[in-house]
Parts: C-alpha cells; structure tokens; sequence
C-alpha cells in the first residue's frame, strides 16, 4: 500500500528535484510523510531533511523511530538543530527527549544550551557519514529468503513451529547482523540461507536461482571453530580448495595468503590444538576467506572466546574489511552481543522468539570505525535493549510485517533464585534505578546472561523495564533486605502469583491426594507449545524455583514431583534426608 | 666472480657422507624387515595354493616353531584387515543410512554375542565348496573364523565415533563441500582413529585366544588340523607334551610382545595427533619404533614418489567428481527399482531360513533341549559365579593400586603383559596341575573363564581408583571415615562407572569363552562339564547341526538379554548418577 503521490515523489528525488519533494511531502500527513522517508536510502534523507524548513523538519521528528530523529537532527547544524527542536510540539519534544537515553540526552540538552563547543561538534558530525552504509534498495541482492518457515516434527508427530514465516534478503557492500536471545532461532536460520538446513517451506534464492541448484560460493566461521585437530593450520585452510578441486601449487598460494592477511604467518605447520582460542577463529576465518566468497556467515563467531580476544579479532576483522582486504562482497553476522552487532554491522535484524520471526529491521548510519561511547553510538544501543526487553515494543518501521499469531504459553526466563535476588540487590545499590547497557557493560555481562535475570525479575514483579531502564519495584526491595527464610516466602507468593508453569504444578499436585505426580506429565504439556530443548529448559527453570521456593520437591530416580507440604518442617525434613 | 662452490666454505667434501650413512644404517633393518615379510608372504601363498592337506602332521618339535608362528601371524592379519574392510563399509552405511541402520545395529548386536564357534561349520563348508582342490579353502575357512572374533566391536567402535563426530565438523564438511574421499580421510577415518586403534588390539588379542580352536576342529567325520601355533599347542596338550607345551607358550608370548613393540605402539604413537582434544596431552605414549620410521630417509622419499602424487590425484579426482552436476533423474527411476528387488529378495529369503529353521528347531529331541536348558542354567552359573570371584580379588586389589600412582606406574605395565597372555594357551598347563591334584573340568573352566576375563575387570577398576579427585579422598580424612563408610561413600560409588564397563566386557568376554572352557581335548581324551558352551563344541565335534542351531540361538538370546536387562541400565545408571564430573 503506497502512500498517495509516492510515484511522483520517487520521480521528483530521482531528477535531483529536492525542493519539488519536499513540497510533495508536506501535503502529506506528517506520519505518512515520515514512512515514506524511512524507505528512501540514508544519504537521501539527509539531503531532503537539510533542504525542508524548520518548522516541517519539527513535525516530523517525532514521527521517526527516536534514535533516527536523533541521527537526522545531526546532520544539520547547531543552529537548525536549536531551531527545530525549539519548534516542536511541547509534548512531542518531551517525549523525544523521554526516550532517549542519558549520554545522548545530556548532549544534547550542552547542545541546545550551547555549552558544546562548535569544535567539538565538528568532531562528532563527522560520526555520522551515511557514505559508509549505503542502504541501496536497488541493487540486486546477492540472496534472498523468501517466505521461509521451519517447523520440526516432534516424536509424537506433532509440529512445532521454530521460524515462522520470514523474507530476508542479503545486499552487497553490507555487513548484516542477526541479533536475538539465546534459542530464538538464529542459528537455524543461518543453516536454511546457507543450505545446510531445508526450509519447511519458502525458498532461499541465490542470485534470483533456486539456492539448491546452483553451487553458491559461500563459507561459514563457526563458533565452535570445526578445525579437523589432525591437520596443520596450512591443511585445514587448503581442505574447502581442495574440494574445489583446485590444484596443489595454487592451493598453497592462496591459503599462505589467506593465512597471512589474518596474522598467522609462521603458523602454517602448527596444530590447532597448539593454539588459543583466538588463533584458533583466525584459522576458521583464513579458512572461509581463502575461499574468496561472496558472502562471508559467521555464526558467533566470537562468543567462544575471552571478552579483550574477542575485541581484538572484531577490530582486525573490521580493518580488513573497511581496508577491502576481504575478497568478500558481504558478511552475514549472527551474534546475540548488542554491542558487537551496533559496532560492527550497517544493517541489524533482531529476531523475537517462539517461533523465531524478524522484529526489527533497521540501519546504523554510524561511519567505521565507531566510538563506543559516542552518544549516537549509544542511542542505537539504548533502542536495541529497548527492543530486547520490551516484547511488546514492536518497532513502528514500516518494514517489519505484523503477523496475527495465536498467544503462547507464558515462558518462563531461564534464570536462577539466586541471580535474580543478586540483581535485585545490585540495582538497590545503585539508587534502584538504572539503564539496562549500563548494568551489562559493567558487569562485563552479555545481554544472554542479562536479559532472562531481567525478564523473571520483571515477571515476578520484583523490578519494571521501561524504555531501557530496570526499576526496583516496591516488592522487590522487599525481597531484597529479606533474611532467606522470608526470602523463600516472597518468592514463592511472587512465583505462584505470576508464573503460570509453577502455578499449573502445585494446582495438579493440590488436587492429588498424595500430592504426587509424575513430572512426565508436565513434560507432555510443555511439548505440546516447546521444542525438546527447550521444554527440558522450561522444567529444568520450574524444578529451580520451585525448590528454592519450598513449593515442591522432585526426586529424579521416580521422576515425580511432591508437594511442599508446609508441616514438613525442621525434623522431617531430617527425616526424609535419612531415608534417602 | 662467480659465487665460491659450497665445498669451499671450510666443510671438507666427504664432509656430507657422515650424515648420510647413519641414516642409510637406519634404514637397513626397514629394508630388511621388507624382504622377510616378502619372503614369508610368497611361503605362505605358495603352501596356500598347493594340494588339500587338511591333516597335516603338526611336529612338536621346537624347530618347527619359527614358521608355525608365522603362519599362525599371516592368518590373524589377513583376518584382520578383511576385519577392517567390513568394518568400513558396515560402519559407515549403518551410520549414514537411516533406513539401514534401523536393523543393522540391532544385527550387529546379535552376530557379536554368537559365539566363534558356532560360525565353524557353516563357514568351513562354505570354504571348502568353494575351492575343494587346494589348501586355501581350509584356509580361508579359518581366517574367516578369526574374522568373526574380531569383527564386530570394531564395526561398533567405528559406527559410534561416526555417529558422534560434531554437528559443526558435519556442517564445515558440507559447506566446504568435500567430497565423500575428502571426508572419508580427513574427517572420518581420522576421528574414528583412535577407537578404531583400541578396537583393533583388543580384536588381535580376541584372535590369540581363539586360535586353537580356530586351527584345529572335528567337524563331523572330518578331522582338520592347520599348521599354526595354535594347532601346536592343541597337539602338544593332546599328546601330554609338557615340553612343547611349555615352547609353544613361549614363542606365542613372544609373539604377542612383539606385535605390541613392533606393531601396537608405534601406531598408538602415531595416532595421538587423532586425539579429538583442544589442549595438549601431558604425557604422550612414546614408541622407539616410531623415532625410528619418523628419523628414516627412505620412508620420505618412497612416500613422497608414490604415496603423496596418489593421495594429489585421487584428490582432485574426486572433487572434480563431485563438482559435476549430478544425474538425478536417471538415478531416480533406476534405483527404486532396483532396491525394491533386493529387498524383496532378501526377505524372501530370510523368510525361507526361518521357516527352514523353523522345522529343525522343531525337530529337536526332549534330550537334547533338557541338554540345552541345562546347559544354559550352568553356564549361567558359571560366568556369574567367575564375575564375582573376579570382582572379589581386582576390586581391592585395583582400588589399592589406582590409589597410589606410584604403584600403579609399576604394576600396570607387569599387569598388561599378564594380560596379554591368552588364557587358552595357558589352559592346558592348568589342566595338567589340576589333574595332579585331582581336580576336574568343573573347576578347569572356572579357572580358564577367570584367566580370560579378570583382567578387563582389574584394568577398569585401576582406571577408576586413580580417577577419584584428591578433594574427596581428603574429605574422608578430614571427617575421619572409617573404612567401611570410606568403601561405601566414596570408593565403590566412584569406581562404579568403571567397574560396570569392566564387567560388561568381561561378561560378553566370559559367554564366549564359555565354548572352549567346557570342552578340551586333552591327553587324548575329551573333557568336559555341563554347559552351554560344551552343548556348542559337542554339536561341532560331531556335526549335530540341529543341536548346534538351537544352543547358539539360545546363548545370543541370554547374553543379548542379560545386556538389555541388566548391563544396559547399570550403565545407564554409571552415566548418570554415578558420574564424576570435574
């Protein structure tokens, strides 16, 4: 559905014609007019969002995703930036700066009170260079999944649902990152684009072919490696060219320099068990470049190794790619770091789970290499936790394709009583208030370990997210100064009052009279809405708070669970110790 | 000016020869170790193809022993590489096909709990048919015998290390798109390496104990007897020989030392790089050998001239192969159809053996399946009743020992050439002392099943003892334990896992020792107990093959159900509760 006057405005940017655009543009709803920009490529809008007047450039800002307002504000100078956000509406403007987050709100407010010095600015205009990532809608994209889907058939026959409906197309000069939480179904939809794994429906195309009919050129970086242990770091780089049938005095050049543009010469006869971790992904990565393929996956490729290893490679990763020392035309990333997405990728998809699908499709117009604490830097990094943390929050971008899906069984994070309650008591610390990436950069922990604290926090009432900041809740602190018997308590009434997996548990276990049942009952409700793996998560998480909170107790040689009677108290407890 | 001539930098010219010589001198005893396999190889191709001698007159004296050996070694070897060969294809369509793998598994699992013995009639009458006019046929007939011996653990080592190869070694393999030799050599063969290796020695070994009965057997009216050790050592304990009893233990021995220095070692050396590890090993097996091949200058060179231009082409060749676009259709219409045959044909003909079977079953004597159920009930007996006199000396003996690295640096290798010793050979020394104090074939077997199986129980539970974490030996002492609570909180829990893999192999290894324990031509007489396995060497004996059917049938059945029933949950049970994690 095209807004009305989309031809002739398409018409009036292709000929050069700004001021006849913008024109066209104000006759439009401002909403309306603000999806049409999203979709022109990023150096456009910045030239049409330079030549529109004040006051119109003021309607639409709040129309944009706010991170995106905040990047096209910078583009103008210091005084049009005062102008425009002076002319916005008074509620409009305070929600604007509600979003944003601390770094880029104080830099903004030294901006507007003209405490930023202009030389300072001129550094930081430089950040935003949309030459770096050009969004080219235009230009044929070296692959592309159309409609896949990926269901699994369980032993008892039934179909579980892992990738839902999905288009995906991959453009040269890009390097795309796929971000999601653990077992959202990243992996798996690397495997259908590179043809390892079927789609249960869909196709994936390869240069407008069918991918299983062509041989496309292609290699993965794996996160495990996959080095074979017996073969020289020279071996395992020439194996894919010998596979290719590619003769033996070529083969050597090519993986000598394959191996010498990631630093491994001196190398080449050496182990991969000789080697650390990081060396190690050197070898996978000189491996999948020698290939010289036109499109680079890499499946987290750096989750494997320490965080300051992980660093360095990113760095040198990003030096041979910006120097156009890759012979690669694109990589596809897939990673569940934010960081590493916002710092290394142009364009970033995040995947919501159950069944995966895509929730946001969006570009960074930052240029390379990036500054990590730069305040546009973080404004993505703010809006990608936003993203992350608020399932609810689903992107106003007018690529993203709402789906009507059944409602899910309530999920319960996979996290333990004791992070949840050190989480609890570190945000008491810190004034009971603070931004997710703060606490995650801190603690040097990723959003993996991070988000499912956060989401059983939230679930459980102990804490709220909103916008990207976690708050203690009342409850919370309660639980927090608690001794650990009042502690159990306040999980258990919290665990019963929210959680529908416990709830579910100790209902069935109160109607037995001996307040027994065998956990593969559980078992076959959980598999009837979760894959194998993860209903063993969701009853692994389940037996967790339930014993931490006296709600039941489980012994695994029967499989059964039993009911915490509460008169199970001091001795036969003791008692029942003994007799197991 | 012209650059100075190399010779003129000071080295005088014959300055090259000393290091060249030793290496030459490296060199003789490889060359010279070729020529004699030459020769022995073209003895024994050229006593293989001469007349039928299925009689032949096995001198005891020790001079004969030399070729007896080498002829005994010839036929375990060539068993072992057809062993190997089956091994592969087996393993790897049991691992690859679905369809396939759905009943050669379970296959694979009843032909291993047959006994050797069993297998004897149907393959030596298949042999001998096939080349009725010259020595061969018997031969085979007994390689194929020892084949059976060794074959199927290694097919399992080989299916399972295939089966666990990582899912992201897989997927490297696939998008890299090797093709299936690439793959094969350097992804399969190389991870299968090591379990394919231990399997192997433990075939070798499984052969050595077999081999008497393998090279000398009544079959019906027909008395074949091989020139080998085996059938020297059977003939020397028929003749109450205790000279050439005692020779022919000894060379066997040597043999078996031999091998293991020769053969086992330098390949356990080698293939440590096949270690599917990401660190380092602290103490890697050494082998002089090995030193010796990996210092050789010829080895390179002959290597480099045939080997590495073969593995180049074959290479490429096949890649190429695989890059051509690939015929589907044709293959779509013809295969099916072709499958469709097979299968059919197969199952007709299974379906014709069981019922064929069906009727020799049914046409058994009271007698002789009341001789049967007691047999079984007995030897039933028998091997239980060994494991536990087993488990009572090595458990702690092997406790004391894995506890003290010292000591067990000391006495594992004595143990290990113990070990190596089969206990057939032995057995005819033990009969001879238990006839001078009166005992009878009662206790012979028992004595011969513990010989044969006590070792793997020891091994393990050494293995076991030494795994137990320092921290937990000291939580005992600090909460000063006594020794009745240290024994069942910490050491019978702790060596579970392994004790349970011991008794496993030692069971399986007890059932099929069974047939030649129960039953031994001895002093010109024949000696036996009640049992299942002398039921099996009687029907061979005499050729009562409806007798024979019906006792092979029922000992797969109880080992493989005593394995379903008992051994598969311990072990399931020693994987679980009873492991120690790190």
């Amino acid at each position: 559905m095209k807004p009305p006057g989309a031809d002739k405005l398409h018409d009036a940017l292709s000929q050069g014609q700004w001021d006849q655009a913008v024109a066209l543009l104000q006759q439009l709803d401002p909403a309306i007019a603000a999806d049409v920009i999203m979709e022109i490529p990023f150096e456009e809008q910045q030239v049409l969002f330079r030549v529109m007047p004040d006051d119109f450039a003021a309607t639409l800002v709040s129309h944009f995703p706010y991170y995106h307002s905040y990047v096209l504000l910078h583009t103008r100078s210091i005084d049009h930036l005062r102008a425009i956000v002076d002319k916005m509406r008074p509620d409009e403007r305070l929600m604007f700066f509600d979003e944003l987050p601390e770094e880029a709100w104080q830099r903004l407010m030294d901006e507007l009170s003209g405490a930023y010095s202009p030389a300072a600015q001129e550094g930081a205009a430089t950040e935003l260079a949309g030459a770096i990532s050009k969004p080219i809608p235009a230009v044929e994209p070296i692959t592309e999944a159309v409609q896949v889907e990926k269901s699994f058939l369980q032993p008892d026959g039934r179909q579980i649902q892992v990738i839902a409906a999905t288009d995906l197309s991959l453009e040269p000069n890009t390097i795309t990152a796929l971000l999601g939480p653990s077992g959202s179904g990243k992996s798996t939809l690397l495997r259908i684009l590179t043809g390892l794994i079927q789609p249960t429906k869909g196709i994936v195309l390869w240069h407008g072919k069918p991918l299983h009919d062509c041989a496309p050129n292609l290699a993965i970086v794996f996160q495990s490696f996959a080095l074979f242990p017996w073969l020289t770091v020279l071996d395992n780089v020439e194996t894919p060219l010998l596979a290719r049938g590619m003769e033996h005095s070529q083969r050597h050049d090519r993986a000598l320099r394959a191996l010498h543009s990631v630093g491994l010469q001196g190398f080449e006869s050496a182990y991969p068990k000789e080697l650390s971790g990081g060396m190690k992904q050197r070898v996978g990565i000189a491996r999948a470049l020698a290939l010289e393929p036109e499109i680079l996956f890499m499946d987290e490729p750096f989750s494997a190794l320490d965080v300051l290893t992980a660093e360095n490679l990113r760095g040198e990763m990003m030096e041979l790619w910006l120097g156009k020392k890759i012979p690669t035309r694109s990589i596809f990333l897939v990673t569940h770091n934010i960081e590493e997405a916002a710092l290394l990728a142009d364009r970033i998809l995040v995947l919501g789970r159950n069944p995966a699908r895509i929730r946001a499709d969006f570009r960074i117009p930052l240029k390379q290499p990036r500054d990590r604490n730069s305040a546009a830097f973080l404004v993505y990094v703010d809006y990608i936790y936003k993203l992350m943390t608020q399932p609810e929050l689903e992107p106003a971008l007018p690529s993203t394709t709402a789906r009507a899906m059944k409602t899910p069984y309530p999920m319960l994070p996979h996290a333990r009583p004791g992070g949840i309650a050190g989480m609890i008591e570190l945000l008491n610390d810190r004034g009971g208030k603070d931004d997710l990436y703060h606490i995650a950069d801190e603690l040097l922990w990723e959003v993996n370990d991070l988000l499912p604290i956060i989401e059983a926090a939230t679930l459980l009432d102990f804490a709220r997210t909103d916008k990207g900041d976690v708050e203690v809740t009342d409850k919370g602190r309660e639980f927090a100064s608690a001794d650990i018997p009042t502690r159990k308590v306040l999980f258990r009434e919290a665990a019963l009052a929210h959680a529908t997996l416990l709830q579910q548990i100790r209902n069935s276990l109160a109607c037995k009279s001996d307040g027994a049942m065998p956990m593969e009952f559980f078992r076959d409700i959980l598999d009837e809405h979760f894959s194998e793996e993860e209903t063993q998560r969701q009853i692994d998480t389940a037996l967790n708070w339930g014993r931490y909170g006296e709600i039941f107790s489980y012994d695994s040689e029967s499989d059964k669970l039993f009911l915490h009677r509460l008169e199970h108290t001091g001795d036969s407890q003791r008692d029942l110790l003994h007799q197991g | 000016m012209p650059p100075p001539p190399k010779t003129s930098s000071g080295v005088p010219p014959w300055g090259v020869f000393p290091t060249e010589a030793p290496s030459l001198l490296r060199d003789l005893p490889i060359l010279i170790a070729g020529f004699a396999l030459f020769y022995g190889l073209l003895t024994f191709a050229r006593y293989g193809i001469g007349p039928v001698n299925t009689q032949a007159e096995i001198q005891l004296n020790p001079g004969a022993l030399p070729k007896y050996a080498f002829f005994s070694v010839t036929r375990i070897a060539i068993a072992y590489f057809l062993s190997l060969a089956f091994t592969l294809v087996y393993g790897y369509v049991a691992a690859y096909n679905a369809k396939a793998e759905r009943f050669m598994i379970p296959l694979l699992d009843i032909l291993q709990s047959i006994p050797v013995l069993s297998f004897l009639p149907p393959v030596m009458m298949a042999m001998i048919a096939l080349f009725p006019h010259s020595q061969l046929g018997a031969e085979l007939g007994c390689i194929v015998l020892i084949l059976t011996g060794q074959v199927w653990n290694m097919t399992f080592s080989f299916y399972s290390s295939l089966k666990s190869i990582p899912r992201e070694m897989h997927e490297a393999a696939e998008i890299y798109r090797l093709s299936w030799w690439q793959r094969l050599w350097q992804m399969e063969l190389p991870y299968a390496a090591i379990g394919l290796i231990w399997n192997s020695i433990m075939s070798v070994a499984g052969a050595w104990f077999f081999l008497m009965a393998c090279e000398m057997f009544v079959l019906g009216n027909r008395d074949l007897r091989l020139p080998g050790l085996g059938s020297y050592l059977q003939t020397a304990a028929n003749a109450g020989d205790t000279r050439a009893i005692v020779w022919g233990l000894g060379v066997m021995v040597a043999m078996i030392v031999l091998l293991d220095q020769v053969v086992w070692r330098p390949i356990i050396a080698w293939a440590e790089k096949f270690k599917f590890e990401q660190v380092e090993a602290a103490e890697p097996t050494s082998s002089p050998i090995l030193d010796l091949l990996r210092r050789s200058k010829l080895i390179p060179l002959v290597a480099r001239v045939t080997v590495q231009p073969a593995r180049e082409a074959l290479g490429l060749h096949f890649a190429r192969a695989a890059a051509l676009p690939r015929v589907r259709p044709r293959r779509g219409r013809f295969m099916p159809w072709v499958w469709r045959v097979l299968i059919l044909a197969g199952l007709v003909a299974t379906a014709y053996a069981a019922v064929r079977m069906g009727q020799m079953l049914a046409s058994l004597s009271a007698a002789e399946v009341g001789g049967i159920v007691r047999g079984a009930g007995a030897t039933f007996l028998r091997v239980e009743a060994t494991l536990v006199l087993a488990g009572l000396w090595t458990i702690p003996v092997g406790v004391f020992v894995g506890m003290r690295p010292r000591l067990s640096a000391f006495v594992q290798p004595l143990a290990q050439i113990a070990a190596s010793v089969p206990a057939t050979a032995l057995f005819p020394v033990v009969l001879l002392m238990l006839v001078r104090i009166g005992g009878g074939m009662g206790i012979g077997s028992m004595v011969l099943l513990l010989l044969g199986t006590q070792w793997y129980i020891l091994f393990n539970v050494i293995a076991g003892a030494s795994a137990i974490p320092t921290d937990l030996k000291e939580v005992c002492g600090v909460f000063r334990l006594g020794n009745v609570e240290r024994w069942r909180k910490l050491f019978l829990p702790g060596i579970f896992p392994y004790l349970i893999t011991g008794f496993i192999t030692a069971s399986g290894g007890a059932w099929n020792a069974s047939i030649v324990a129960e039953y031994f031509h001895f002093q010109g007489k024949t000696l036996s107990t009640v049992g299942l396995g002398a039921v099996i060497s009687h029907a061979t004996d005499t050729g009562n093959f409806r007798v024979l059917l019906a006792a092979t049938i029922c000992m797969a059945a109880m080992v493989v159900t005593i394995n379903r029933l008992v051994w598969r949950r311990l072990y399931g049970l020693a994987s679980t509760k009873f492991k120690l994690e790190a």
